[in-house]
């Protein structure tokens, strides 16, 4: 009864938004990330920054309290009644996300499949996030080559269900294979991303086991890229060398006290305020996305963008955020027109 | 001769002999796993869980469920970091404000629980919502960063061989065993649990009981929330996040009723520590991380099979035991 009701209000008001006219000023982007983490804390400053830019009327993050995909649908249900007219996705699950996303297509209002990709065939526009297998790639081959191509590493990645993860595992697996059998790897630690508790518990047990073993590590996800950099700072280890992931102040702090060599920075900054300004440009100013645009494909979609990414040693570790701006105004000066076709 | 037999009927045993064997194997399997190091870390995982897990161990006593256990725990984690970075309060005011919220958000479970006439489920469910929902409003999924550098070298640091973090909760511990065991108040918690209508004829409150219990697993979860904030030396809204199983795995591994009315503070012990074990052990002998979950419940229901049948064996099935 209750679902049903919510079905007839977001029936309603997605009508309502559908009906409305199109200026850049009605665009309001709602960034819905499928669940609470820390790496999607810079999407609210690009959004921030779309709506000073572009003058939408809104780009705002909403965080569901879980993550679950139930309460994720709902928000996006929640945010159309609200006159939310368009949506920047983390996809909760790469196929059931697709359906959310097809209702709001069906009341004309775009989404954008953003951080994570949705499985084709997918309403979402296109997939906009850092390309992962090649951010691991490259993130190995770092640590392969501060280690002189020789020696043992661990890989320590993210949640299983999350696709990324096994693009990452296959990246980091690539590059040992390339080492000509200098690098091996010991063991991939995968599904510690949920929690820090559960990282720090999994990191520091092998590094207690098999330390002595281990000459690299290499993190793929947020939360073991954190425990990681605290477990070596911690045994006061800089024989291991590390490449971490992401912007988190515990590895940054680290990479400056030379327990990390460096990590791999993502661009969730560019994320929300070019996946604004998409929309800005779709909704307010008539622009359809270009369907022969050299988009470049991974295993869930054809239509993948990547939003960027770099690796960031000590030099210059406390300007990372203007890292991530140089990379977006990068993206922004031929995003338009490479991706869209505008009247 | 008695001694003995005692000793076999004890809830504890079959999960003593499940350690010991679990640990030898380990040991022999990989010999790193008796260094310093590990045995350390054990010893910390073990320090923060078992406090957590005798948090929901009081409330499963009295045949309650505490389902935002791991909700006020973050609430108090969040708290306890906040106050240090945002306002700038020392350790000990702090510690004291954590400790306030999480005793409240327990009070406020059981008076609730009690008042509405609702089971704790619903309560806590709705509760685990509300103060999740409040961490996350507060940090905006953020963690706060700026942790006394006192409380991160209490996460780190040892006293002798032991981890400082194990001094905290050994005497914890202690406390509720002997609360449970010795004391009135826990005597009658668990003469609640065990039948609430027999209680409530022979003069024990129905109100006090709930309540009681429910601020206890409070007090109990915010300690371990700014364990936890120790541990990792920062104050994640993430904190508690996977408390919920773990803590109703250990005292049920260690021979808890879920019907109430009887909760081994040992056998929650031995719980935490298998349950510790076999998350080693899969780390440790690199199990395939897409069937680590797979064997992780597989061996917890081994474990808890080998008790149920030694107990089953020696006729000692868990009931209501008071003596």
């Amino acid at each position: 009864m209750k679902q049903s009701l919510q079905r007839i209000v977001f029936a309603a008001a997605a009508l309502a938004v559908s009906a409305m006219p199109s200026l850049a000023a009605d665009v309001k982007v709602a960034l819905v990330p499928g669940g609470p983490h820390p790496y999607f804390a810079n999407w609210e400053q690009g959004g921030k920054d779309a709506v000073k830019d572009f003058g939408i009327k809104a780009a705002d993050y909403r965080v569901p309290a879980k993550w679950e995909l139930g309460l994720q649908n709902q928000m996006i249900e929640n945010l159309t009644a609200q006159g939310y007219n368009a949506f920047l996705i983390f996809p909760g699950d790469p196929v059931a996300t697709n359906s959310p996303m097809a209702d709001l297509q069906a009341a004309n209002i775009p989404s954008i499949a953003t951080a994570g990709c949705t499985k084709d065939p997918s309403p979402a526009l296109f997939c906009f996030g850092t390309d992962t297998g090649h951010s691991a790639y490259l993130g190995a081959k770092e640590l392969i080559k501060t280690m002189g191509g020789k020696g043992t590493i661990v890989h320590f990645t993210g949640n299983l269900v999350d696709p990324n993860t096994q693009l990452r595992m296959d990246a980091v697996a690539q590059a040992v294979a390339e080492s000509n059998g200098g690098i091996k790897l010991l063991q991939t630690i995968a599904d510690i991303d949920r929690t820090p508790q559960e990282a720090d518990e999994k990191i520091n047990a092998l590094l207690a086991a098999r330390g002595k073993d281990i000459d690299g590590i290499i993190t793929s996800a947020w939360l073991p890229a954190v425990s990681s950099a605290t477990a070596l700072r911690r045994i006061g280890d800089k024989r291991i060398k590390m490449v971490g992931i992401d912007h988190d102040q515990v590895v940054l702090k680290a990479i400056k006290d030379g327990f990390v060599h460096g990590t791999m920075l993502q661009n969730p900054y560019g994320q929300a305020y070019i996946g604004s300004y998409v929309m800005s440009e779709i909704i307010g100013h008539g622009c359809k996305v270009n369907d022969k645009a050299p988009f470049k494909s991974n295993a869930l979609t054809a239509r993948f963008i990547d939003s960027g990414t770099g690796f960031q040693g000590s030099d210059g570790v406390d300007d990372f955020q203007n890292t991530m701006k140089a990379v977006t105004a990068e993206l922004m000066k031929t995003f338009k027109a490479t991706y869209l076709i505008c009247p | 001769m008695n001694l003995i037999r005692n000793a076999l009927r004890a809830d504890s045993l079959g999960l003593l002999l499940v350690v010991l064997i679990g640990g030898a194997a380990l040991s022999l399997a990989r010999p790193e796993f008796l260094t310093a190091y590990n045995i350390d870390v054990i010893l910390v995982g073990f320090s923060l869980t078992v406090i957590y897990a005798l948090g929901q161990g009081v409330i499963i006593a009295i045949g309650h469920m505490n389902l935002a256990l791991g909700a006020t725990g973050c609430l108090v984690a969040v708290a306890f970091g906040g106050s240090m970075q945002v306002w700038g309060l020392p350790v000990w005011a702090a510690m004291l404000f954590g400790l306030l919220i999480g005793t409240f958000c327990g009070f406020l479970n059981g008076w609730l629980t009690h008042k509405s006439g609702l089971t704790s489920f619903i309560i806590t469910l709705a509760t685990l919502s509300i103060f999740k929902g409040i961490s996350l409003g507060i940090t905006q999924a953020q963690p706060f960063y700026g942790v006394a550098d006192s409380v991160k070298a209490f996460g780190s640091d040892r006293w002798g061989p032991l981890p400082e973090t194990l001094l905290v909760a050994l005497p914890i511990v202690i406390g509720v065993a002997l609360f449970l065991g010795k004391m009135i108040p826990g005597r009658q918690m668990l003469a609640f649990g065990g039948n609430p209508n027999a209680a409530e004829l022979s003069g024990i409150s129905r109100a006090r009981m709930v309540i009681l219990a429910h601020t206890l697993s409070g007090l109990l979860a915010a300690i371990a929330g700014m364990m936890s904030v120790a541990r990792l030396q920062l104050a994640s809204p993430a904190i508690g996040d996977e408390w919920l199983i773990a803590s109703f795995a250990a005292p049920v591994i260690g021979g808890a009723v879920l019907s109430g009315g009887h909760l081994s503070v040992v056998g929650t012990c031995l719980g935490v520590l298998i349950v510790s074990l076999i998350n080693q052990a899969l780390v440790m002998l690199a199990v395939d991380p897409f069937y680590v979950q797979v064997m992780l419940g597989a061996l917890i229901l081994g474990a808890v099979g080998l008790n149920r049948l030694r107990e089953s064996r020696l006729g000692n099935a868990p009931v209501l035991r008071l003596s």
